[in-house]
């Protein structure tokens, strides 16, 4: 069974014939106890043969630990997109109903090697010193999620002090308790700057900066 | 859960902007979508601006049954896919971005964002609407923490708790038959007398019975520590009020047009709606309205579509002959 459509298929062929350079998608995955790891790697899988660009490699959450430690991965399914490096691009949970859109953007970013972020971010992003870890928790069907996502992991995409991961919050009921997501999309950024809500990137912007600040 | 969509709406991959378009279609939704079909398919060179979600409003509806084509209903976040597509397929360039600034006055309109002024002969705006507040206390301290606007979204956190739904219209209803998915109970709450939905949407309903029904009873608080712990209502005739224990509280009251970026630049009627004629001709030559941002009877997909078509053939007919 295939799980993305035919016609969508065909368009994402055409769309992946603009890909500049390789970009690889990483997916980690259980035996056990994953309700949608097989059904990510299928995804990815899928995704993969639709362009000669695009590679995949698939590792096992509890055998394969030394690329587990590499891509600092703690919780399954997971995924790396990664382009000439690792910029910190994580999806956790899978990356279903809107946020299928993200990965498609992620993957043209990278290949493309630029962001759509405007040049005073860009600017903000090259001057920071420290290490920034937003996290974006989402549901698949949450329209107003992509952007939030795409923000973060454009800021990634630009500085190498930020780690960007994208969580499907009803995958990780512990996690979304711990930071009481109980509304999407809601953003994490170091632990100590939390919101909730699709931002502009101005504002989005001065939240991440905010995190150095604290 | 498992019957996952995989919704391909994003951001054109070509985001070079030019300095010069035809037509700048603000909000992506079904008005705009539409527009720009219309506007690419005249080879008339199209940017379509959005500052939230890909679809608008559509793309948070479960379920959209009322449109034409889809006899079994359709999904709106696949509906506004498909639009997308369709605009994509012939050359409308889609971004995300925030408007800063707009002077749609002079004969080249201008739009300003990220520090750049785009330029353009036409502008169509379709930004739409975004959900009424209640105005209430709690509901601002609960934002996010069990107050949502939107059932789609975050409907799975209250898997298995009592939820109210403030509002019995359409949304109100279409939402609610959505979070019996996941609840286990189902508070109704109408200001009016009588509930305002369909009547294939109330009939649905009837058929479940962990719902109970409060109309003409007004909500006057959102109470809770933390979290939300229950809401208080009124009920209008006898002014009795009555606490109700839920932990989320889902808000459907009405809309509020999503034109304050505007200035005071384009008429607006009193609600803050656009005032245009039946060409979508707003009272700025060159400047077009569609969609629910309008000062219209009916906000549906089918009437959005209609007045984006109209809007993107008055703006081509305004081009030619400017």
């Amino acid at each position: 069974m295939t799980h993305i459509q035919e016609k969508d298929k065909e368009y994402l062929r055409e769309e992946f014939s603009k890909m500049k350079q390789n970009v690889k998608l990483v997916c980690f995955t259980r035996k056990d106890s994953c309700q949608y790891c097989k059904m990510t790697c299928e995804i990815l899988q899928e995704l993969q043969e639709l362009s000669e660009k695009i590679s995949l490699e698939i590792y096992d959450f509890d055998q394969d630990k030394e690329r587990v430690e590499y891509y600092k991965i703690d919780k399954v399914p997971a995924v790396v997109i990664e382009g000439d490096k690792d910029y910190g691009i994580r999806y956790f949970g899978i990356p279903a109903g809107h946020e299928f859109g993200s990965v498609i953007e992620n993957i043209m970013d990278l290949s493309n090697k630029k962001t759509s972020l405007n040049e005073e971010t860009k600017q903000a992003l090259k001057k920071l010193r420290k290490p920034l870890h937003i996290q974006v928790f989402v549901t698949p069907a949450c329209p107003y999620c992509p952007r939030a996502v795409r923000l973060a992991h454009q800021m990634a995409i630009e500085s190498d002090q930020v780690r960007s991961d994208m969580v499907e919050a009803t995958e990780f009921p512990q996690l979304s308790n711990h930071y009481e997501v109980s509304a999407v999309p809601k953003i994490i950024i170091n632990d100590v700057v939390h919101f909730e809500g699709s931002l502009p990137e101005k504002d989005y912007l001065k939240k991440v900066l905010e995190a150095l600040e604290k | 859960m498992d019957d996952f969509s995989f919704s391909i709406s994003r951001e054109s991959t070509n985001n070079d902007l030019a300095d010069e378009y035809d037509v700048v279609i603000l909000g992506a939704g079904p008005a705009g979508l539409t527009a720009s079909i219309y506007t690419s398919r005249a080879k008339l060179q199209t940017l379509l601006i959005e500052k939230e979600a890909l679809g608008g409003e559509v793309a948070s509806t479960d379920l959209v049954e009322n449109y034409p084509g889809f006899p079994e209903g359709i999904n709106g976040g696949e509906l506004a896919d498909r639009m997308l597509e369709q605009s994509e397929r012939f050359g409308t360039q889609v971004i995300y971005k925030d408007i800063e600034s707009l002077d749609l006055t002079s004969p080249q309109k201008i739009i300003k964002f990220d520090s750049k002024a785009i330029k353009a002969k036409s502008v169509i705006i379709a930004s739409g609407t975004s959900p009424k507040d209640l105005n209430i206390p709690g509901e601002k301290k609960f934002k996010g923490r069990g107050v949502s606007y939107c059932a789609t979204c975050d409907g799975p956190f209250f898997n298995g708790k009592n939820v109210a739904i403030i509002g019995c219209g359409n949304s109100g209803l279409q939402e609610g038959l959505f979070m019996l998915k996941f609840v286990k109970s189902l508070t109704m709450v109408e200001f009016l007398p009588t509930i305002q939905a369909e009547k294939i949407l109330q009939d649905r309903m009837k058929t479940h019975k962990n719902i109970e029904w409060y109309l003409n009873h007004q909500i006057t608080s959102i109470n809770g520590e933390d979290f939300v712990s229950s809401i208080t209502i009124k009920n209008r005739e006898t002014q009795k009020e009555k606490q109700i224990p839920v932990h989320g509280v889902f808000i459907y009251v009405g809309l509020t047009p999503n034109t304050k970026y505007l200035g005071d630049q384009i008429k607006l009627n009193k609600w803050g709606y656009i005032l245009s004629d039946e060409r979508m001709q707003t009272s700025i030559p060159g400047v077009f309205a569609a969609g629910d941002i309008r000062d219209k009877d009916i906000r549906q997909v089918a009437t959005a579509v209609g007045d984006g078509a109209v809007a993107a053939s008055s703006a081509q007919h305004f081009i030619e002959n400017s």
